[in-house]
């Protein structure tokens, strides 16, 4: 499903991500755990071809996203980090719009599963963040897409509200591959059965989630205080 | 595209931003005409066309300003970028809505010829070919006006950035040039300037090179606006 090897993306002078290398494939949830600009959006940034990469290639679904990205993000449902969406449209009218480009009709229990079905007449911009998570979250489904890849798909939200979330997410991951970053350390635990934790633009743990509750928070701090030494 | 067409068109015409500027841009057409036209004394839709630059220089970078600076500002480009679309396809969705903006807005004049050729007797065929002109104007300044949205993030500067553009290149084909540029250089540049090649479509004559002439710099520009999209990402 995804295959990265030996990335390297600068900005100018500016390092972001230095040789990362992973696979997934289909089934896993993947949680992308790394302190604040530690490279994790430009990762996923990657894999969807909205970047390219300085080295190294990248491969989404048997293609590469930075020639092919229409190809990849065809079959790539995506919630970006603080999920912009277009607040002078109603909910049904966005949903429709996704729906319109990826010319896929929308699944007619997507509104009651994602619990937007109440919201569906109001504008965006009236909605409460939760909501907005919510609608951002829909719209990344729509199309059935075999990838979903989901920037901080709590962040901001109460603990209902991320809870609600994490079930989503726990429900269609079953036939798909899903990413997701977070810096909720307690949701990698609920809900990923892999962790990739990345410091500074390179990976520091690729592997199964450690079992026991707080394991993952204990690793996450020893494997990046270390490479803060 | 069909979809991220009707989005560009829906933000225009479900935003009362959308009916204030074409309201504006018919109401500035036809009165500005109409205060002359007894004074010309003749049933002519020549200095209606003459005026149009002027006019687009204006209404045209405020239709296309939010374009992609809005996106880029809000970050909705990125949703955009995710979505199985080409850079191209959004590039001509955003032109198209612009479009039939400028269109709507122009329709809105059409009571005037319709007014003198049943009063007067004016021929239509060469309204219509000014039309054919105006419309093909207007798309090479939606399309540089869109280069200028999506090259910014403030729409006040995609804004000033393109009228101050499109001012200049009216400014070209016009009589104060003319009396302050040099002559060889005005030869050089007259050619150039897209009213210079609109003249001929105001005069009731389909010049096929004014045609070619249009259609490509509007390519050109749509095409530069791609590739900076591309190239951000």
């Amino acid at each position: 499903m995804i295959q990265l090897t030996n990335i390297t993306k600068e900005f100018g002078q500016k390092l972001a991500v230095r040789d990362v290398s992973f696979t997934a494939g289909t089934g896993e949830i993947i949680g992308f755990l790394g302190p604040n600009g530690a490279g994790k959006t430009t990762t996923m940034r990657l894999l969807l071809g909205i970047l390219t990469p300085t080295r190294g290639s990248v491969k989404v679904l048997g293609r590469n996203p930075g020639e092919n990205r229409v190809g990849v993000v065809r079959d790539t449902g995506y919630l970006p980090e603080n999920n912009p969406l277009y607040p002078e449209m109603k909910v049904r009218e966005y949903l429709g719009f996704i729906a319109g480009v990826r010319r896929k009709p929308i699944p007619e229990d997507l509104a009651a599963n994602v619990g937007i079905d109440d919201v569906l007449d109001v504008r965006i911009e009236e909605l409460s963040r939760g909501y907005k998570q919510r609608v951002g979250l829909a719209a990344a489904l729509i199309g059935d897409p075999k990838l979903i890849i989901l920037d901080e798909p709590t962040s901001g939200l109460d603990p209902i509200e991320q809870d609600r979330i994490k079930n989503l997410i726990r429900t269609v991951a079953k036939d798909k591959t899903v990413i997701f970053s977070t810096h909720i350390l307690s949701e990698v635990e609920d809900i990923a059965s892999r962790l990739i934790i990345i410091n500074r633009g390179e990976i520091v743990y690729d592997g199964k989630k450690p079992a026991g509750k707080g394991s993952v928070e204990k690793l996450f701090k020893q494997l990046v205080r270390k490479e803060k030494k | 595209m069909k979809a991220l067409y009707f989005k560009e068109l829906g933000y225009y015409l479900k935003n009362p931003i959308g009916y204030i500027v074409v309201v504006l841009f018919a109401v500035f057409a036809n009165f500005l005409f109409l205060k002359d036209i007894f004074a010309i004394g003749s049933a002519s839709m020549r200095p209606f066309f003459d005026m149009l630059p002027w006019l687009f220089m204006i209404f045209i970078p405020a239709v296309a300003m939010r374009v992609f600076a809005e996106e880029r500002r809000s970050n909705t480009l990125e949703t955009l970028l995710t979505l199985p679309v080409s850079e191209t396809q959004i590039v001509l969705a955003k032109f198209f809505g612009v479009v039939t903006i400028v269109v709507l807005g122009l329709s809105l004049t059409l009571g005037i010829p319709i007014l003198l050729t049943v009063l007067s007797g004016m021929a239509i065929q060469e309204v219509m070919v000014g039309y054919l002109g105006a419309l093909l104007l207007a798309s090479l300044f939606a399309a540089i006006s869109i280069l200028f949205s999506s090259l910014t993030k403030n729409q006040v500067v995609a804004f000033l950035s393109a009228a101050l553009v499109l001012f200049f290149l009216v400014l070209l084909n016009s009589d104060f040039t003319s009396n302050v540029i040099p002559r060889e250089l005005l030869n050089l540049l007259s050619p150039l300037a897209p009213v210079t090649q609109y003249d001929s479509f105001v005069k009731g004559l389909i010049d096929l090179r004014a045609v070619v002439y249009m259609l490509s710099f509007t390519a050109l520009f749509i095409g530069l606006t791609v590739i900076d999209l591309e190239k951000r990402s």
